[in-house]
């Protein structure tokens, strides 16, 4: 069993230290369902999830008193791999899941929690399926496999009412 | 119209009555802070007095009744919003209480004036919110939306706001008077601490000991606004201290060593005691060879001129964010038949350390925590860990117990990084001679990442970037404790486990009673000498401020602030606390 788990956790992380070469997501005129949707999203990352705390406001990952976070801008999982990582986080990581019911049964990763034993992820949030779904398709559409952010992106993520963004002007 | 004109009456007689029961205080002078044990009513400094104590003299309330504690009152207050890389603000504030006024904070620095003098309720006089930058400051604010409260200073209440400005306001209205920006969240800098007031000064520091900031103490004239004195707590090139930089990049302008927990104060040679935080970065001491003076330490400052008297290091080149910026009490005991004059502190590296607060010489120093791995002990003289190396510039401590570059594999480290005891104030009673020290017990692990420089330096990070090269893993769940140590020795008389790591400080009063609030929401007394708990009452709601006691018209109450939905890093250890909900409350108890 420890084998078996190991080997998953190889592969989590094999898969998100590989080489990001998804492309940048072209940000078309979005409808005004496409742009509450990402908006969402973004409250669930900024506020209800609190990704930021950990991964930070760009989502370009930090260390700190969150822990070792990765970036996701450069990730290399497909939305569907990355909703599963919310939904169970990394075990033997400080990657938190969010599926208050992941590994009560064999939900995640085919584990469950006393098979896990001390590598099980920490609990994060409870996330309902359709807020993992928004947060997957904020981040896609903001971070993953884009460049440093911009001061434009800085304003997007935190509003004008703040200096927040004044560094970055440059 | 008779109708019209009885109800003004009614009306007018009844705004005279309220008026006719005003809150009369007196200015708040410096015979007073150095006299607070003629006024037992009252909690008129952060830490009780100046020497750091957190007793009460007053004894209604005692070991025998207790039991009969009940809730007089509370009142709602505000400061919970978002901001910044917070989901929430916290309360941490220890209330000041005068001749029936409270006045306390919330974590983005509004400030209550609460008039308490009726008994049966709290009513909010006046409300100051500084408008702080929850952003701006809450992005740089490592650990929280924290102020951990406000001085009395003449006719004015003296506070701050994280995003770095000191106010006066008129104590009677709360209408500003002036501010002043003292730390610059530009280069990180925040405040979050008590101003400690010594005669016409306001003395502060900044916080931002993971952002790379170079901490500093600071002093306002309380007269002008305007700056007194400011002492870098890492000396700069050319002053003694420097040469603990060893790097030979300047790294020491980014060096932490930040300041954010109140002073204490000895008026017999003007002197204050301020605890000094981290190195940074916090993990990776290969940044920073060298000790790093005076990161992990205390320093004796004078008060009038902000000069150091003298220094003293807990752990020199930290590779664990041992962090020692709690209060430093002031104690005269007696040492081996001597009389000492000793400044105490109970380190977040898990030693009790007592020293001669003359000249720093190191007295006493004894584990108090339950389980400690980074060193076997201190070197009775000296009081340095036994592994200190003084012919290395990065030191080894225990194998295992923190990272390092080369990747070798973190074990446990004990206490955690969280210590030990963080901020969480103690408390002191002089006439069992006994220290109570809340604790966080229990163990993690640190992985170190290497520190990428700084822009000045050539480097990748700009000012504001997080700077702590590594981070903290939970491996294991946490547990509290509260202990009563003899103050000349370390010795612990007495000691109590806690379900939850303690993050909310202590009380101690003449009724031989130690108060302490809970993450999980209880409130509990303790018998002082057996620690036995006597009373306690569940607020629904985390606890993360330290309790006051005070009486008005002849009757003892006792109040803390309530209400902290715990971070992650807390309840990821306790999950039985996940869905436990933030709120923002003072309550206040009474005996039935």
């Amino acid at each position: 069993m420890r084998t078996g788990n190991l080997g998953l956790a190889a592969a989590i992380l094999a898969a998100l230290f590989a080489t990001a070469t998804v492309p940048a997501h072209a940000q078309a005129s979005l409808s005004p369902e496409e742009a509450r949707a990402l908006e969402y999203g973004k409250e669930i990352y900024k506020i209800k999830a609190n990704c930021q705390f950990c991964h930070k406001w760009d989502a370009s990952g930090d260390t700190g008193y969150g822990g070792i976070a990765l970036s996701l801008r450069k990730t290399a999982l497909t939305p569907e791999q990355f909703a599963e990582v919310v939904k169970c986080g990394r075990p033997g990581t400080g990657m938190p899941y969010h599926d208050q019911y992941a590994y009560t049964d064999k939900r995640c990763y085919g584990v469950t929690r006393a098979e896990l034993g001390k590598d099980a992820p920490l609990l994060g949030e409870s996330l309902q399926p359709r807020e993992i779904d928004a947060v997957v398709k904020y981040l896609f559409a903001k971070a993953v496999g884009r460049g440093p952010a911009t001061y434009e992106d800085c304003v997007d993520f935190w509003g004008q009412d703040t200096r927040q963004c004044e560094p970055m002007k440059k | 119209m008779k109708t019209l004109a009885f109800a003004g009456a009614l009306m007018c007689s009844l705004l005279a009555a309220t008026a006719l029961t005003p809150v009369q205080a007196a200015d708040m002078t410096h015979e007073r802070a150095l006299n607070v044990s003629k006024e037992p009513h009252n909690w008129l400094l952060h830490h009780g007095n100046y020497e750091g104590w957190r007793f009460s003299q007053l004894k209604q309330i005692n070991t025998e009744n207790v039991k009969n504690l009940r809730v007089a009152f509370t009142v709602a207050l505000g400061g919970y919003e978002s901001g910044g890389r917070y989901k929430h603000g916290n309360l941490q504030a220890t209330p000041i209480v005068e001749d029936g006024m409270m006045y306390v904070t919330d974590g983005w620095g509004s400030v209550y004036a609460i008039d308490v003098s009726g008994g049966k309720k709290g009513l909010i006089k006046w409300k100051f919110d500084p408008g702080t930058d929850r952003a701006w400051a809450g992005d740089v604010a490592c650990c929280g939306v924290n102020n951990r409260g406000v001085a009395l200073w003449k006719d004015k209440i003296i506070s701050i706001s994280l995003d770095g400005r000191m106010f006066s306001l008129n104590k009677a209205t709360g209408e500003m008077v002036w501010e002043r920006k003292v730390a610059d969240p530009a280069i990180a800098e925040t405040l979050t601490l008590a101003p400690l007031v010594v005669r016409d000064l306001a003395i502060v520091g900044s916080a931002g000991g993971e952002f790379g900031i170079r901490g500093w103490i600071d002093a306002t004239d309380l007269n002008t606004g305007k700056q007194a004195w400011r002492t870098f707590t890492i000396p700069g090139a050319g002053e003694p201290g420097n040469e603990t930089w060893k790097d030979g990049k300047e790294r020491w302008k980014h060096g932490g060593a930040s300041v954010w927990e109140t002073a204490t104060y000895d008026p017999e040679t003007d002197t204050f005691y301020q605890g000094i935080g981290n190195a940074g970065p916090d993990w990776d001491p290969e940044y920073r060879p060298g000790d790093n003076k005076w990161a992990a330490s205390v320093l004796a400052l004078s008060a009038t001129d902000g000069k150091i008297k003298w220094g003293y290091q807990y752990t020199p080149n930290d590779p664990y964010d041992f962090d020692e910026i709690s209060e430093h009490p002031i104690i005269n005991a007696k040492v081996n038949g001597e009389d000492r004059k000793l400044v105490v502190h109970a380190a977040r590296n898990g030693f009790f350390y007592a020293l001669d607060r003359t000249n720093g010489s190191f007295v006493a120093g004894k584990q108090y925590v339950d389980q400690l791995t980074w060193t076997p002990g201190l070197d009775p003289k000296t009081g340095r860990p036994l592994n200190y190396n003084p012919n290395t510039d990065v030191q080894q401590y225990a194998p295992g117990s923190h990272g390092s570059r080369a990747g070798a594999p973190s074990g446990r480290l004990c206490p955690s990084h969280y210590g030990g005891k963080n901020w969480e104030p103690g408390a002191y009673n002089p006439e069992l001679n006994l220290l109570y020290i809340p604790s966080i017990e229990g163990c993690n692990t640190i992985d170190t990442v290497e520190q990428k420089d700084f822009v000045d330096q050539g480097g990748p990070i700009k000012p504001r970037e997080r700077f702590a090269g590594g981070g903290g893993r939970p491996t294991e769940r946490l547990y509290g404790s509260l202990k009563a140590l003899d103050p000349a020795t370390g010795e612990t008389k007495a000691r109590l486990k806690l379900e939850y790591p303690n993050y909310s400080g202590a009380l101690a009063t003449a009724g031989n009673l130690v108060f302490l609030g809970h993450y999980d929401g209880t409130f509990s007394a303790y018998d002082a000498k057996s620690l036995q708990e006597l009373w306690s009452f569940n607020m629904g709601t985390g606890i993360n401020a330290p309790a006051v006691t005070y009486s008005v018209n002849g009757k003892q109450y006792v109040a803390v602030l309530v209400g902290s939905r715990q971070a992650l890093n807390v309840w990821q250890n306790a999950p039985e606390l996940k869905n436990t909900a933030t709120a923002s409350m003072l309550y206040v108890f009474e005996q039935q």
